[in-house]
């Protein structure tokens, strides 16, 4: 194990960029308790760990964060790192059964059983598969006698676990609890436990979950529908165009030996980092640590070929009709981090759509009254890869997608002619920085930032790196990135309209 | 809940790129069935030197978690403060009743419209657009809302900014400005925002749920494009004078400031506000009389919203405490509770189902089960919810999912005491609503003692399944049975 220990003023260094008016002495004043702590080891395997101190409350918030997500699933197996994600939570070996040999054999048969389903599924008889199907579900049964279920949820619930969930993105899967400090080794205890010894039971219940899940974010909701099309659209390489929890065929068709071979092949404790923020002591603490994710192999994950996606030559449209109000959302393609562009656009979001001073919101919102809501985001869906520009807003009645769509042209050329003032530009970059400090104000906000930061960065130090960025970004910049990408032959525009009675129709 | 990362996942639908579906195999299901056991024996089991989960011994928490310091204005107010110099910054709200509940019949929406004009309309010096610079200038914001019980104004700002951020605050509380261009915004804003309801089953359903539950009573009274057109300035003028005051208001400030120096300035911000507020405006009582009708609001969708309760309890009352443990076991717990292990874990028919009491002061609280789940499933959710509430009833709990629930809610009680502005608040809010100062400790000594014969006893009492509000939002032709089963149905028209 590498230790680095080093104390630094993390948070008090951020404010240091920031605030219109700067504080007055605030690294010097001495009951300003600023100065974080940060340790940063990593083990043997590859897995690297940072522990912040924080001992206002003896709590801890946990955040272990894979570099794997949706951009590394294989064709075909669309949303599998969210179905594994899913499965972390079923247990091991040693939680969440009484009787590992039997259930491991009733495991297989239920593995069996779901291929011979899918076999007589494709072309067999009604009665084979309604024969199958009955095999499938009295292997499961029995499996399912041998579990205790919710073993991990009750073990750590119990504890006095809150927050307990998990996150998976195109970039990356995000395991996440809050604890009391004295349950670290618990902490350790099952989670080195799971990465080592996942055991996948209930898969096919679960499974059933995530088509539930599937139909709920995005089946059922305009928005979620509108998006399916419109990344569909914006993309024709990329997987940042396809589905991140799956179509529903897709789903349907999992099994559990794919998502276990998923998860073997990609989550490594050299693709990990561990973050702890709160009432921690680096020196027992790292050994305790160690003693249990020391323990997991070492692995070299598939390298991953990701296809480029081809540069737009022109604006692409795409209509969905839903029995729902008007919505619209449009993206343009653009660099990410640490190309410089990523951070000027960071700021042109900002200038457009954060707060009530913000250019977008005070014309579409207030002065003419064409929308309920607009926003805007500088990096979607991911920040692994280059990514999109988006606009999204609801019109308000009488007005429709295209007033917010001429209204926005319209303040994108004023971007690409007219520099931003000084005045603005100043406050803009003060709310980037305000709004940052904030989120690390929270145990868990701190956590996964240090952990994104890590892994996607190219270290965590980068939070400070990247204010010192923003406050560099002169008006210039600004207009030379917005000619440069809101081109309209760079752009692909989503729009929801209204189509009652055909909704049906049109949705399945 | 186990969410993927973004709010909005797309799907790649075929148009320019079909995923190929996997053609199946043809392997022998023998050999198969060998490999996995074999792969099964590469997966690596705890090693023997691991202890057992449950046989550690965490060592015990030592912990005084801070208590905020109560003061009192010299015109009356309330104050809680709790330093916390770990980040620079100041987070405080002024708490008012002057609540939802206080809106007159044919204006529902006042009292959330009066808290969005506080902050939008301008205040003191300034003019709506001007108090919105300015406070961004600062990096700061003051925020307003009002929700059943209680408004709230806050504020959100660098501890180096305070002085210049406390006085926009008072000023939005004490001298608003209801601006007549903003309030046409806000209200056209409010109507779109209600025309999107149905947009979302969620929403519709729980809106159309609360109204059922409480029918003619301003806890379940929702705003509509009538009531938000029929309310005039003068209205919130009114509503503003007749309740916002410092008999009605209690504040909690925490964060990065001495505790002497914020009483002094809070003294000189608000010290000369005197008005008298009027008494609150008459309210009904509360009709606890559910029949178990169903009420059905048709929508094409491939999953059911499934809603099911009825008013429960006060907060003020004992059995609350039990009613709370009870309903954690059942369907407030989580993962482990046994809606969740029952139609999530087990059957995989929802990934949203849950059960939950909410506080209710004055009025009683509700208690709501629902799920959201395959439209074909309906029927036999709502079956499932009311057998698990009757199992409840029938039988004791095991002790062993007692002590789940009782371990649970105890250690997770240290979170509680995690955010300086939390324990302010809550102190805050806990004095205005007229709850003993130690609440939440006598609740914890009845955890702690509570048999399993308390939770049978409070289940058979406080939940009545049989009389209970099943509201469904979903398509009736794919129900998979008749919601009949349940009691009379009446459709609501969504138009």
């Amino acid at each position: 194990m590498r230790i680095t220990s080093r104390v630094l003023a993390l948070v008090a260094g951020l404010l240091a960029f920031g605030a219109v008016q700067p504080a007055k002495s605030q690294t010097a004043d001495p009951a300003r308790a600023l100065v974080e702590r940060v340790t940063e080891a990593t083990l043997d395997n590859g897995l690297r760990v940072l522990l912040v101190e924080d001992h206002s409350a003896p709590v801890i918030a946990f955040n272990l964060m894979f570099g794997v997500g949706g951009l590394d699933e294989p064709a075909g197996l669309g949303g599998i790192a969210h179905m594994v994600e899913h499965m972390a939570f079923k247990g091991t070996t040693t939680i969440g059964t009484d009787q590992p040999l039997l259930e491991q054999q009733a495991l297989a048969a239920v593995e069996v059983r779901a291929l011979a389903l899918a076999h007589v599924r494709d072309g067999g008889s009604p009665e084979e598969v309604a024969a199958a199907e009955e095999a499938f579900a009295a292997a499961q049964q029995r499996a399912q006698s041998l579990a205790l279920p919710s073993a991990l949820d009750s073990l750590l619930s119990s504890a006095g676990a809150v927050g307990l969930n998990a996150s998976t993105g195109y970039d990356r899967t995000a395991y996440v609890v809050e604890l009391p400090a004295n349950q670290l080794e618990l902490y350790a205890r099952v989670y080195a436990d799971v990465l080592r010894d996942t055991v996948f039971r209930y898969f096919y219940a679960e499974r059933d979950v995530v088509r539930q899940e599937r139909r709920q974010r995005s089946e059922d909701d305009p928005q979620g529908f509108l998006f399916e099309a419109f990344q569909d659209a914006a993309y024709v390489r990329h997987p940042y165009g396809r589905s991140l929890i799956g179509d529903a065929e897709t789903i349907e068709s999992y099994r559990a030996t794919e998502a276990k071979a998923f998860f073997e092949a990609f989550y490594h404790p050299g693709q990990a980092v561990l973050v702890l923020v709160g009432d921690v002591q680096p020196e027992t603490d790292l050994p305790l640590l160690e003693r249990y994710f020391g323990t997991i192999p070492a692995g070299t994950p598939p390298r991953v070929r990701l296809p480029s996606e081809p540069p737009q030559k022109e604006e692409r449209r795409v209509t969905v009709d839903y029995d729902a109000q008007p919505q619209i959302v449009i993206g343009w393609h653009k660099p990410t981090y640490p190309e410089r562009e990523a951070f000027v656009l960071d700021l042109i979001s900002a200038l457009l759509s954060d707060g009530r001073t913000s250019r977008l919101y005070r014309r579409m919102v207030v002065e003419d009254g064409l929308a309920l809501n607009v926003t805007t985001s500088s990096a979607f869906p991911g920040v692994r890869e280059p990514n999109l520009f988006i606009f999204y807003g609801q019109p308000r009645s009488p007005n429709g997608p295209a007033q917010l769509e001429a209204a926005l042209y319209e303040e994108l050329e004023r971007l690409r002619s007219e520099p931003v003032g000084d005045e603005e530009l100043d406050k803009v970059k003060n709310r980037v920085v305000a709004s940052t400090v904030r989120a690390l104000s929270s145990n868990s906000g701190l956590a996964a930032a240090l952990a994104f930061n890590e892994l996607f960065a190219g270290g965590w130090e980068r939070l400070m790196l990247d204010l010192e960025i923003y406050q560099s970004v002169t008006a210039e910049e600004i207009r030379t990135v917005a000619r440069k990408v809101f081109r309209p032959e760079n752009r692909t525009v989503g729009v929801l309209l209204p189509s009652p009675g055909q909704a049906a129709e049109v949705r399945r | 809940m186990r969410a993927t990362e973004v709010s909005v996942p797309g799907t790649k639908r075929s148009r320019y790129e079909a995923i190929r579906r996997r053609r199946l195999g043809r392997p022998s299901l023998l050999l198969l069935a060998l490999l996995l056991v074999a792969g099964q024996a590469l997966a690596q089991p705890a090693p023997d030197e691991w202890p057992h989960p449950l046989e550690l011994q965490p060592p015990p928490i030592d912990y005084e978690p801070p208590e905020a310091r109560q003061e009192r204005l010299s015109n009356g107010i309330t104050v809680f403060l709790l330093e916390d110099r770990t980040l620079p910054l100041v987070q405080g709200v002024a708490y008012v009743e002057a609540p939802a509940l206080y809106d007159p019949e044919g204006k529902v929406g006042l009292a959330a419209l009066t808290a969005a004009m506080l902050r939008e309309g301008g205040a003191g010096e300034l003019s709506p657009a001007e108090l919105d610079i300015r406070l961004e200038q600062l990096a700061a914001s003051v925020e307003a809302s009002a929700d059943t019980y209680l408004a709230s104004v806050g504020f959100d700002t660098l501890s180096s900014t305070l002085d210049e951020v406390m006085p926009l605050w008072r000023d939005v509380l004490v001298q608003p400005r209801f601006d007549p261009d903003r309030l046409e915004v806000r209200r056209q804003r409010q109507l779109e925002a209600i025309r999107r309801v149905v947009d979302d089953p969620v929403q519709l359903a729980l809106r159309e749920f609360f109204y059922r539950v409480a029918e003619g009573h301003p806890t379940g009274a929702y705003p509509t494009l009538e009531s938000i057109n029929a309310i005039t300035r003068e209205d919130i003028v009114e509503f503003h004078r007749s309740y916002y005051g410092p008999a009605n208001t209690a504040i909690a400030v925490a964060g990065d400031f001495d505790s002497d120096e914020m009483l002094a300035r809070l003294e000189q911000l608000l010290g000369d506000w005197r008005v008298e507020v009027n008494p609150p405006p008459p309210i009904p009582p509360l009709d606890e009389e559910p029949d178990g009708t169903v009420y059905l609001a048709p929508k094409q969708m491939s999953q059911s919203v499934v809603v099911i309760g009825h008013p429960a309890v006060l907060a003020y009352s004992p059995a609350y405490n039990d009613l709370d443990v009870a309903n954690h076991i059942l369907g407030g717990g989580g993962f482990t509770s046994r809606l969740f292990e029952e139609i999530r874990t087990r059957r995989g028919l929802a990934y949203a189902t849950a059960s939950v009491v909410t506080q209710g002061f004055e009025y009683p609280g509700t208690f709501v089960a629902y799920s959201i789940s395959p439209a074909q499933a309906t029927h036999q959710v709502i079956s499932l919810i009311l057998e698990e509430i009757e199992r409840l009833q029938s039988q004791p709990v095991d002790p062993a999912e007692l002590s789940l629930a009782q371990e649970t809610i105890l250690n997770q009680s240290l979170f509680r005491y995690d955010s300086a502005a939390a324990i302010a608040q809550r102190s805050a809010r806990v004095s205005l609503l007229g709850l003993e100062p130690d609440y939440y400790e006598r609740y914890l000594d009845n955890l702690q003692q509570i048999t399993a014969e308390e939770i049978q006893r409070v289940a058979r009492e406080e939940l009545h399944p049989q009389e209970a509000v099943i509201m469904v939002v979903g398509d009736p032709e794919l129900f998979g049975g008749s919601l009949e089963d349940f009691g009379e149905v009446v459709t609501i028209d969504l138009e």
